[in-house]
Parts: structure tokens; C-alpha cells; sequence
């Protein structure tokens, strides 16, 4: 450990490392925003830009590994056990991925800034019954509740929708609270009470916008995790059915052949996987810049 | 005169109580008020009114307030019903389940602990060092991917490329070394996060500096002083990622390596819509991470001064 800087040598580790480490740290920056960008115009745009239909079937070209060539052409990431275009599959399944982590995310959002708001602003019983649901919800084994919901209720988009949010509200809901708990008392609110503006109005045109820097960086934090337990929850089958599909689900598709056709079961994970990463290499750099904590 | 570790042991206790009622009251309500346990267990093309029949015969016609009573009645005599599909008792049957899950969650736990600690101890007195750049990229990345995927990966490198290890099933401790290093990896890595913003932390404060004037050598600070210092927070962040695995990984672990546990089991009952099991299996593995957490909450009250003090 004779290595080991002396505390007063030691600096911080610095937010914008200086030189080549500057530059990397920048330039990984569009490379994850990039990323992100072309998953989202893949989603909007659907199977327009797949190489073929993701549902037209070639049982002589079935498990071809990546690639490789059929009669059809090119296959970049090979065919499933009907030879179906694995890479038309993956591009398939991004809308319904990143629309299901986004909505989610943004109904449990908002549930969770009103709560907040609430909770922090007027205090008394509301605030103590809506922390209190939400630390029992934290004690709670949430992903086993959601597991029983859909099993019971049948899984389905709209019972994703349902159950998913409430996995994602008290986060938003516990540090909105205390920032407008702490902004509270400052002056500028001080001030706009004095000058009669309704309770409604400040929290609306005071207290958001300065807790919306760390709304921002926690919901693009909370996305990765909902879209993770999307595919969790459909991969144990309980969550998104076929016709639909999702990276979790072709995971779940591809689990049988994983002896002898092993990328249909990595594939669509590695989407799923670098999606994720790259929301978090993005948040944690945006809080790193901004100075506020992710 | 009551001490505050009493009255914070009784009130983490009541906590847990409460919190174990509104879980299986949870369950009751999505179980029987939001669905239909006949509808789970009819066969798929059953008609209205072969569910209805079912419905009668299970007592699911009752009125509701006495539904809940004998649901409540039932839990406390340790009564889940009788599993469809085995035709036992379906807590027999879970409880069966546990002990494979226990020891597959506490050797990833362990596995994790380690890791997390101890390269994040190192990570967070080296700050900036290529040990700490390459330790917080793989555990953000660890944290990025799906839990289950990293076990699928796993199987296809060790088990079907190297065929070192068995795939899946529990035949022998060599079953363990998939799904432990998963697990392992996964919770390790936020074990690691954590231990390094406090190790960190604590390695800027006064006292360390007085350890090394005193000419002390940089590992004796580390893992003794430092150590001393962020223990207790290092051993909660342990217990707490035990209730996350409890709750979450362990599940989808599980099935991935098709582990005889409680997570699996679920995914079985539900498959072959035995809804008692369903039901004793979320309610048990649902006591079981309660009372983990309330474990961690009263082994840290036990170590909090201030409240060991007064």
C-alpha cells in the first residue's frame, strides 16, 4: 500500500478530468447520447429500417448463427429456430421496451412529485401517511408483489403499466419531499406566500422547477430500472405475451436454444443491457457536471 | 425508564408487523377482491359458470369480510390451503423450497460482500487510480445489465463453451458456482459503490491524518481505522442488498439455473396454476425478506452508539 497518496496530495476525483481523460469522458458522452438517439428513432419508426419482416418464417434458413447468408440475404445477428431475422426481431421489440420504461417511469414520476410536493409542502397527517405507505413499500418485497399481480390479473401491456409505476413512486416521491421541505423556508417562497400566491401556484412555478434537476437525473436512472424489471418480469413469462415483444421477452424466446444457438438469448440482452448503461453513463455524468447528486 | 434501544427495538418491531400485515392483506386484496383464485385455477377454456361451481366449492362465495377472516384465521394457524398439484399442504411445500434458496442468496451474499468491500475499500483510497477507473466501470456496468442475462451469459461461456460447470439443476456444490458468481457480481457491484464513497469519505477526515503523522503504514489505516469507521455502514449495505437479492435477483436466478428454491417454485405453481402455493410462496418469501430487513434495522440500532448510550 506503499502507493497510497498522502490526504493532503490527494485531490478530489475531479468532475472534468483534465487532458486525455477529458476528452474520453466527453467524447463517451456522444457515444451513449448516440446511442440513445438511434434507439429512440428506432422506436418511433418501428421495423421501417429492419433488414426484413421480423414475422416472416424460412424454415430452411433456421439458427443460422450471425453473420451468416441465406437464400434471403444477409442475416447481421443470424435467424431463430422458424429462421426468422433476429436483428428485425430486436428492432421490433425497441418500441414496446422503451415505451413501456418511459411511460412507467413517467406515471410513477408523477405520482411521486404530486406526493412529494404534497407531503413536503402542507406536512401534518398527509405527509406522514403518504412516507409512511412508501417506507412500507420499501420494506416490502415489491418485484414478488408485482409477480402475484400479474400472475392473477394475466399479464398485458396495460397491467405492466399498472404495476410498474407503483415500483418507482416513492423514490420520487422521498426526495422531492425533502427538497421542497428545505426550499420551504427560503426566502423567494417566504416571499411569494407574502405576495398571496396560492399554495398551488408556488409549488407549481417555484418549487418544480428547482427540484426538477434531480427529477431528471433519477428519472433517467428509474427508466433503465423499470425497463430491467420489464424484462425480468417477462422472462419468468408473466410479463409481455406474444404477439408483443420485447428484448425481455426474445431473451425468454431464446433461452431454449441456448446450447446450440446461443446469440438469440444474448442478443436482444446486450440492447437491453447497453440501453441501460448508457442512461446511466448520462445520468451520472449530467450529475457529476451539474453538482447535483443522481 | 425504558432505554432508546428499547424503544427503537419496539418500534422496528411494530413496523415489521405492520408492514407484514399490509403485504399479506396486499395479497388478500389482488388475490380475491382484484382477482378470481377460481379463475386462476380453472383450466383455461373453463366456462363461467364450471368457474362459478369452483368458486362455490373452494368457499369463495362468502361474503368478503369473512373471506378475510378465515385468510387471517388460516395464515395464523399456518394454513395455506392445499396445493393443487401435490396435493399437500401447500406451506409444507414451500417451506420445503426455502432452505435452497437461503443457502443460494447467503453464499451470493458472502460472494458479494467480499467482492463489493474489499474493491471498494481499495477504490476509494486510490481515487482515480486504473483499480478504481476499471472497478466503477464494470460495476456500473454489472448494474446495467439484466440479472438473469449475465446468468445466461455465464451458462453459454462456462457451462456450454468450457462445459467446467454444470448448467443447471442442484446436484452437487458445483451447481452453486453459476448462480452464486451472478448474484455475486450484481450485488456486488453496489456493495462496491457504496463502500467506495465512504471509504472516500472517511479517508479525508482528520483522524486519518493523525494515523499516518503517528507514521503508521496506509494499509493499517485503511483496514483497521478507516474500516472501524465505515463498518457499521458497510455491514447495512450488506444486510440491505440481502433484502434486494431476497426480493428480486433470487427469483429470476432461480429460473435461470433452474435452482429447487422458493423463486422457482413460484413460476411453477403459477404455470400449473396451483394457487395456494402461489400464494403461501409470495406471503413466506415475503415474511422472510421483512424479517431480514428488520434483522439489519436492529443490528445497526445494536451498534449505533447514541442509541446503545442513553
Amino acid at each position: 500500500m506503499a502507493t497510497l497518496e498522502t490526504p493532503l496530495s490527494r485531490v478530489e476525483p475531479r468532475l472534468a478530468p483534465a487532458g486525455m481523460g477529458a476528452w474520453i469522458a466527453n467524447a463517451s458522452v456522444y457515444v451513449w447520447a448516440g446511442f440513445l438517439v438511434v434507439a429512440a428513432l428506432i422506436a418511433i419508426t418501428g421495423t421501417l429500417f429492419a433488414p426484413y419482416d421480423p414475422t416472416s418464417q424460412n424454415v430452411i434458413a433456421r439458427l443460422l448463427p450471425p453473420l451468416s447468408e441465406s437464400r434471403r440475404g444477409f442475416h447481421w445477428l443470424g435467424t431463430d429456430p422458424l429462421g426468422r431475422d433476429l436483428l428485425s426481431a430486436i428492432l421490433a421489440g425497441t418500441r414496446l421496451s422503451l415505451f413501456i420504461g418511459i411511460a412507467s417511469t413517467g406515471v410513477g414520476m408523477a405520482i411521486g412529485v404530486s406526493f412529494g410536493m404534497w407531503a413536503g409542502y402542507f406536512g401534518g397527517w398527509v405527509d406522514r401517511v403518504i412516507m409512511r405507505l412508501s417506507e412500507a413499500q420499501t420494506a416490502m418485497p415489491m418485484f414478488l408483489v408485482a409477480i402475484f399481480f400479474l400472475i392473477v390479473l394475466g399479464p398485458s401491456v396495460l397491467n405492466m403499466l399498472i404495476i410498474l409505476p407503483a415500483l418507482v413512486w416513492p423514490v420520487f416521491a422521498r426526495i422531492v419531499r425533502a427538497e421542497t421541505l428545505r426550499l420551504r423556508d427560503q426566502s423567494f417562497i417566504e416571499a411569494a406566500v407574502a405576495a398571496g400566491r396560492t399554495p398551488g401556484a408556488i409549488l407549481w412555478s417555484h418549487i418544480l422547477p428547482n427540484v426538477a434537476p434531480r427529477i431528471v437525473v433519477l428519472a433517467v436512472i428509474e427508466v433503465g430500472h423499470v425497463m430491467l424489471a420489464e424484462a425480468g418480469l417477462s422472462f419468468l413469462g408473466v410479463g409481455i405475451q406474444p404477439p408483443d415483444s420485447t428484448w425481455g421477452l426474445l431473451i425468454a424466446r431464446g433461452r431454449p436454444y441456448l446450447a446450440v444457438a446461443p446469440w438469440l438469448a444474448i442478443m436482444p440482452g446486450l440492447f437491453l443491457a447497453l440501453t441501460v448503461l448508457a442512461l446511466n453513463m448520462l445520468s451520472r455524468r449530467y450529475a457529476a457536471v451539474s453538482g447535483s447528486a443522481g | 425508564m425504558a432505554s432508546n434501544l428499547a424503544l427503537f427495538t419496539a418500534a422496528r418491531l411494530r413496523d415489521g408487523v405492520v408492514t407484514l400485515v399490509l403485504v399479506t392483506l396486499v395479497i388478500f386484496l389482488l388475490g380475491h377482491v382484484v382477482g378470481n383464485p377460481a379463475q386462476v385455477m380453472a383450466p383455461v377454456d373453463a366456462k363461467p359458470e364450471d368457474i362459478a361451481r369452483l368458486a362455490a366449492q373452494l368457499g369463495l362465495d362468502r361474503p368478503l369480510p369473512e373471506r378475510l377472516v378465515s385468510y387471517f384465521g388460516g395464515l395464523l394457524r399456518g394454513d395455506f390451503g392445499t396445493s393443487l398439484w401435490q396435493d399437500r399442504p401447500a406451506l409444507t411445500v414451500v417451506l420445503e423450497a426455502l432452505p435452497a434458496t437461503i443457502l443460494l442468496t447467503l453464499a451470493g451474499l458472502v460472494v458479494a460482500g467480499l467482492l463489493g468491500t474489499i474493491l471498494g475499500m481499495l477504490a476509494g483510497a486510490l481515487p482515480d487510480s486504473p483499480l478504481d477507473r476499471v472497478a466503477n466501470f464494470v460495476s456500473v456496468a454489472a448494474l446495467s445489465v439484466p440479472h438473469f442475462w449475465l446468468g445466461l451469459l455465464l451458462i453459454v461461456v462456462f457451462a456450454v463453451q468450457l462445459r467446467a460447470v454444470p448448467t443447471s439443476g442442484f446436484t452437487s456444490w458445483q451447481s452453486l458456482i453459476l448462480p452464486v458468481a451472478t448474484l455475486g457480481l450484481v450485488h456486488g457491484a453496489r456493495v462496491f459503490q457504496l463502500v467506495r464513497s465512504a471509504t472516500f469519505e472517511e479517508m479525508t477526515k482528520p483522524y486519518t491524518m493523525v494515523a499516518r503523522s503517528k507514521g503508521l503504514p496506509e494499509r493499517i489505516v485503511l483496514w483497521k481505522h478507516v474500516l472501524r469507521n465505515t463498518g457499521v455502514v458497510i455491514a447495512t449495505t450488506i444486510g440491505w442488498e440481502y433484502v434486494r437479492m431476497m426480493g428480486g435477483a433470487a427469483f429470476t436466478i432461480e429460473v435461470v439455473f433452474a435452482w429447487p428454491g422458493i423463486g422457482l417454485l413460484t413460476i411453477t405453481a403459477a404455470s400449473r396454476q396451483d394457487f395456494p402455493v402461489l400464494q403461501a410462496a409470495v406471503i413466506i418469501a415475503g415474511a422472510f425478506v421483512i424479517a431480514t430487513n428488520l434483522l439489519v434495522d436492529l443490528l445497526y440500532g445494536l451498534f449505533d452508539t447514541r442509541l446503545r448510550a442513553a
